[in-house]
């Protein structure tokens, strides 16, 4: 077995550096851990479940997209650099990884969205097993697991209480990356922890069959009451992907920038004429509902849900998607 | 705590209000909405309830239930009276179920409100912690304060949970959403970042109550505290200003005196 001592992940990350990777990896900064590019003499942080997802690093919250000239009397369009680096994500969750292949959909659909695949064609995913998992995870309730490999180009395997990682190799991606660390990896031996016990919390299926027919429930009425519309929960989810666009302009130039946007505002649906087709927060709460659970699967078969937790966990309202989907699928015995 | 329950469930048994906006007696204490009498054994308050409940007297689904009882600590006490000065809240339709510690204190309205806020806590001051987090940055200089507050805003996403969590944010239309003319970057970058939080801690000088709500509810852990510190601050040594206390008080950023300070004007 490949292993590398937990405590050696710098090491890990230097060698990637050294090897051309921009690493990017949970870092603690201020008591918030969040993935963020590493630099030497960083720590990593590898148990918690960083506050953003590893969806920053494909979608980024801000981006130009296009961008004019002004001149006397017209524009002409400017070119926008558009550069894919070569990027790791070292220690991504499980369910971070398993968030591309939705991403990787909707990103593909009716339009290839250039900016993405080309930062997609240039990360590789090296996920972190987890061996422990908190009273906001789900993973198993939305088809993962705590050591599931989806979407991950590399595993790492908690090994021998926790010393030593194992990394599996997936994808070619993987190989070629553990090739390039091949100085800071050893061979031998190692005991693999027990990933953590997670019980399945739903059925998403039941979940989406009675979202499919309950459009009009009184339930999302009573069930959004809490929900003070912020965009905190799609920002830090690895799978919402709504932007929106904006032009901003000086003396010199306009600036096309895609801006990540939520359907939890108000602003979100609102039409020119005034009217707004959801006009209030159980309208919007509905929509991310149906979305993640309903919609997405009817559309890509996949749900837009890994069950990471993270909009929960930091849910000040105290709004968590699994919750309601216990009580979805309640409703629908 | 039985206190409290006792309190809410009597408001709706006697139909005195049709929803009693609380905390709920689980972990993270998150917002709870007791609508039945029955519903109230789950109300629950102490330390660790961080929302600041009169942020949802604005919310269209709430304004649609009034009359409506909040369960209320200090700051949100001054909350309700800062939204009653600034005509926000519909004379005689939200009660207050006053909180403090271990102790419940009783049902006001907004005049009673008034009255237990000058009578107990007319020295309501910033919490030491936070005035010392205030004078660590002082002490710093211009360029290092400049590059800390940089490093600071880098991290904001513009998921505005600081203005859904505030009671002060109630403008239909927000600012940093105008773009004709567009007075601040949508970008979540760098200066449209900066300008956002500056002016939105501008928008809440001599309004805000200090109550926290908005640094618990960044998802990034922004310390905006130290901006509304500093503001309440001047505020007050400025303008003798002391949000939350006088129903009558006009705001301090949406009134002008003939007495104010001129001397900046030459």
């Amino acid at each position: 077995m490949k292993t590398i001592e937990t405590r050696r992940l710098p090491d890990l990350a230097q060698a990637l550096s050294a090897a051309g990777y921009c690493v990017v990896a949970p870092i603690e900064e201020g008591g918030v851990v969040r993935f963020r590019e590493w630099a030497p003499g960083l720590a990593i942080a590898p148990g918690a479940v960083p506050a953003n997802s590893s969806k920053d690093f494909l979608f980024p919250r801000s981006e130009v997209v296009a961008r004019f000239a002004l001149e006397p009397g017209g524009f002409s369009p400017a070119p926008v650099e558009r550069s894919a680096v070569k990027t790791v994500v070292l220690c991504a969750r499980p369910c971070d990884a398993a968030a591309l292949t939705a991403l990787d959909a909707v990103f593909n659909w009716d339009y290839r969205d250039g900016a993405y695949n080309a930062r997609r064609q240039a990360m590789t995913v090296v996920s972190l097993a987890c061996s422990k998992a908190d009273e906001h995870c789900f993973c198993t309730s939305v088809g993962g697991a705590p050591d599931g490999v989806a979407g991950a180009d590399a595993i790492l395997r908690p090994a021998d209480g926790g010393q030593l990682l194992v990394l599996d190799e997936l994808t070619e991606k993987g190989r070629a990356l553990a090739q390039a660390a091949a100085g800071t990896l050893s061979e031998g031996p190692a005991a693999l922890d027990a990933p953590a016990v997670l019980p399945r919390r739903f059925d998403s299926e039941a979940v989406g069959r009675w979202l499919a027919a309950n459009f009009e429930s009184p339930f999302w009425k009573e069930a959004a009451l809490a929900c003070l519309g912020c965009g905190a929960c799609a920002y830090a989810c690895p799978v919402c992907h709504c932007f929106d666009l904006q032009d901003e302009t000086d003396h010199a130039e306009c600036r096309r920038l895609r801006n990540w946007d939520s359907c939890g505002f108000g602003l979100f649906t609102l039409h020119a004429s005034g009217h707004n087709p959801r006009p209030d927060q159980s309208a919007r709460w509905r929509q991310r509902v149906m979305h993640k659970f309903s919609i997405y699967p009817q559309k890509f078969k996949t749900l837009a849900c890994t069950g990471c937790g993270r909009c929960s966990r930091l849910c000040q309202a105290g709004m968590a998607i699994a919750a309601t989907c216990e009580r979805i699928e309640a409703l629908g015995r | 705590m039985k206190a409290l329950r006792e309190a809410a469930e009597k408001l709706l048994r006697e139909k005195r209000v049709s929803l009693v906006i609380g905390y709920e007696d689980r972990k993270g204490r998150p917002a709870f909405f007791a609508a039945k009498p029955e519903d109230c054994g789950r109300l629950a308050y102490d330390a660790s309830c961080r929302q600041n409940l009169a942020a949802y007297l604005g919310k269209p689904e709430i304004r649609a239930r009034l009359p409506v009882a909040v369960v209320a600590p200090p700051a949100v006490l001054r909350s309700i009276v800062v939204l009653t000065a600034e005509s926000q809240l519909p004379p005689g339709q939200v009660l207050a179920l006053a909180v403090d510690g271990d102790s419940f204190l009783g049902t006001f309205d907004a005049a009673g409100v008034a009255e237990l806020l000058r009578a107990k806590y007319s020295t309501l001051a910033p919490e030491p912690a936070l005035l010392e987090r205030v004078q660590g940055l002082l002490q710093k200089s211009p360029a290092e304060r400049a590059a800390f507050w940089e490093a600071e805003f880098s991290k904001c996403t513009r998921c505005y949970a600081c203005r859904a969590a505030c009671p002060g944010c109630y403008c239909s239309r927000c600012i940093v959403e105008k773009n004709a003319p567009q007075w601040i970057s949508t970008a979540a970058l760098g200066h449209g970042n900066y300008t956002w939080s500056v002016m939105r801690a501008f928008h809440q000088s001599g309004r805000c109550t200090l109550c926290g709500a908005c640094e618990a509810a960044c998802p990034q852990g922004l310390p905006l505290m130290l901006l509304n510190a500093v503001l309440d601050r001047e505020a007050l040594e400025e303008f003798g200003s002391r949000p939350g206390y006088d129903p009558e008080a006009k705001p301090l950023i949406g009134s002008w005196s003939a007495d104010d300070d001129h001397s900046y004007m030459r």
